[in-house]
């Protein structure tokens, strides 16, 4: 079994068999508060719950388990060697500990303190690294080094796959549903949950959500190719600065309806509700899909539409940062 | 007024009927590093997703619900008084509110900032005082005289406490082979209501309390055989449960109540921090004191055999913007 060239609706299932059992078929939540303010009934999918923290987990156990699967009649020692802002980094630990494979992470400095602290709980080999343009370098020594295998966290087909399985469960979740938004930074999420939800009701809008100050993806719709910055956006939704693939381009750009953007109060904004009003522990990334959701934009784009899906994609938040990260 | 004069199972069968469709039947949610730091399987009553943001809301329902159901077409003119240390005043300002009568809450001054304004948020009128036993019970019967509103009570009312009772009934079908159930002790009423509908229907099955130390009144009216009160509220993190055990919990307390146990500040802190960051919720430090009981040496030494423990997570009003000085 090798790693798939392409996402399609069954590879995404197939991903759903691999993961069940493995990965938490995460409830979802509702808020009568929040209906008020978005003016339409949202349905909050709890990746905050996923282990690991975030629903990066899916695409990287998915990605983990083919990969030992394939490996078996070798019985080579495997070694996994990814790069992240964060919570690939911990998913993909976990799922190479579940997997019984030796994972090395690559991470920026100034990643979340408790994100590196997961990344070690889970017996992963940190490497942290002052700029991202160092990273492909750091990841090509450590395959030197081990041999390991490189598994993009957001451009590996098993890996948009694991996430695409998200868009399956909010089918089965949420009746009558009309549409469903979600963070996007490298477009796994959004490539895997687009194509899984495009292929069974075509009907449901399938929208991503980002900073302003990070809105490649909006851009990359706009001109009709893809776009990225130069320089790595600075913004308090610090899990979704990075620019869409080349891989999740071809998906987005076929099956996303739209993206919106949002000020960085809009995602302040979103936490405090998020926090105060469901009780549920999530990060600035985690809450962009929801100021989208809350915002003018979507409002205007939104008529008709009465239940709304809305991925929480995670809740590794330093707790000491927590009240600076609220104040607007 | 129709209330009862006890609390039994069947007038906490009854809230369950009122309740039903205004509460949320809230989830029980496992962690894996919770239950091996604890040595067993835990099962968290998640109330602080419950209405208002704790299970007060479920007693300060049933007895707005049966108060307006006695008074009939009166029923818009009604006013209620109640002291509260917060999340009774958030349950009973919400319940008011939905009900369409007028709440007048009394608070001590040292309360959290999100509780008071949550109550103010759903209409009621809020009056600040001392945080001591006698001050909010002068405050409230001046706010009694000047409007002529009933008093709730939060620890004495039957029908607040049955109210309370129905997380019992939802436990029992929630979780599977339950042989214990622990929670937060402040007034009594929870431990009151559960320990009624629990003992009622599995007498088997282990109640539990879980007080901070430095607010102790319920394991040392166990110890010394008769209710004993703090003149002065003491201080401990968990707010929610500063308040005195009241006289009606009290008689129930000695006959359906297996044990107290006590933990000190920091550790009510440190179980805090564990499911705000394993279990990512939202959760106040009362909330986790029946958290941090379970974690505890004594428990371990004095509750060890029990293997499935239902714990429940009272309530998750906290300001968060101060969360550096309370964790």
């Amino acid at each position: 079994m090798n790693t798939n060239a392409e996402v399609t609706l069954q590879t995404i299932e197939e991903a759903a068999r691999t993961l069940a059992g493995h990965a938490i078929r995460t409830p979802v939540e509702t808020c009568e508060t929040l209906d008020l303010l978005a003016g339409r009934k949202l349905f909050f999918k709890c990746e905050n719950f996923q282990k690991s923290g975030a629903f990066k987990f899916r695409g990287a156990f998915n990605a983990v388990s083919r990969l030992v699967r394939s490996n078996e009649p070798t019985q080579r020692e495997l070694h996994v060697v990814g790069d992240s802002s964060g919570n690939y980094a911990c998913g993909l630990a976990l799922a190479a500990r579940l997997c019984g494979v030796s994972a090395h992470v690559v991470m920026p400095n100034n990643a979340p303190e408790c994100k590196k602290q997961i990344v070690l709980s889970y017996g992963a080999t940190l490497i942290q690294r002052e700029r991202r343009q160092d990273f492909p370098q750091t990841i090509k020594q450590v395959q030197e080094m081990t041999g390991a295998v490189y598994i993009s966290g957001s451009q590996n087909p098993d890996v948009i796959s694991g996430q695409g399985t998200m868009g399956l469960e909010l089918l089965q979740q949420v009746p009558d549903l009309d549409a469903v938004i979600m963070p996007v930074g490298g477009g796994g999420m959004l490539a895997g949950v687009s194509m899984a939800i495009k292929s069974i009701c075509p009907d449901v809008r399938v929208y991503g959500a980002e900073p302003e100050v990070a809105n490649q993806a909006t851009l990359s719709l706009q001109n009709g190719e893809r776009f990225v910055y130069s320089y790595v956006p600075r913004s308090i939704a610090d899990g979704v600065v990075a620019g869409i693939g080349p891989v999740t381009w071809t998906y987005i750009r076929d099956n996303v309806d739209d993206i919106f953007t949002v000020t960085e109060d809009e995602i302040k904004n979103a936490m405090r509700l998020v926090s105060e009003r469901m009780k549920l522990v999530v990060e600035p990334s985690g809450v962009v899909g929801v100021a989208a959701a809350l915002s003018d934009s979507f409002r205007a784009r939104a008529v008709g539409f009465k239940n709304v899906a809305v991925i929480l994609s995670g809740g590794n938040v330093d707790l000491q940062k927590l009240p600076e990260l609220l104040l607007m | 007024m129709d209330a009862d004069n006890v609390v039994t199972l069947k007038t906490v069968q009854k809230a369950a009927d009122t309740l039903s469709g205004h509460v949320i039947m809230t989830p029980v949610q496992t962690d894996e590093t919770l239950d091996l730091l604890s040595g067993r399987r835990l099962y968290l009553k998640c109330e602080n997703f419950q209405k208002s943001g704790s299970f007060k809301f479920r007693g300060a329902y049933n007895a707005v619900s049966r108060l307006v159901n006695s008074n009939g077409s009166t029923a818009n003119r009604l006013e209620l008084v109640a002291g509260s240390t917060g999340n009774f005043a958030c349950g009973l300002a919400m319940a008011a509110e939905l009900h369409g009568v007028t709440a007048h809450m009394v608070m001590p001054d040292n309360s959290p900032e999100c509780k008071r304004q949550m109550a103010l948020s759903h209409g009621a009128s809020l009056t600040l005082c001392e945080p001591a036993a006698q001050e909010i019970a002068r405050t409230v019967n001046q706010v009694r005289d000047a409007t002529g509103a009933i008093f709730i009570s939060g620890a004495e009312r039957p029908d607040v406490i049955a109210g309370h009772g129905t997380m019992g009934l939802e436990l029992l079908r929630q979780v599977p082979d339950m042989d214990a159930v622990v929670m937060p002790v402040g007034t009594g009423g929870m431990l009151t209501g559960v320990s009624v509908a629990i003992k009622s229907i599995c007498p088997e099955i282990r109640v539990y309390g879980a007080e901070p130390e430095v607010s102790n009144c319920a394991a040392m009216s166990l110890e010394k055989g008769e209710r004993y009160a703090f003149p002065r509220f003491p201080q401990s993190v968990a707010d929610g449960l500063n308040g005195n055990i009241g006289k009606l919990p009290w008689t129930y307390m000695q006959s359906n109540v297996d044990d107290i146990f006590t933990v000190s500040e920091d550790e009510i802190k440190n179980a805090m921090r564990l499911v705000w960051e394993r279990m990512q919720m939202v959760i106040e430090p009362s909330g986790a004191v029946g958290v941090a009981a379970v974690l505890s040496d004594s428990f371990k030494a004095r509750a060890g055999g029990c293997k499935n423990v239902a714990v429940i997570l009272s309530g998750g009003n906290v300001d968060i913007d101060i969360l550096s000085k309370i964790l």
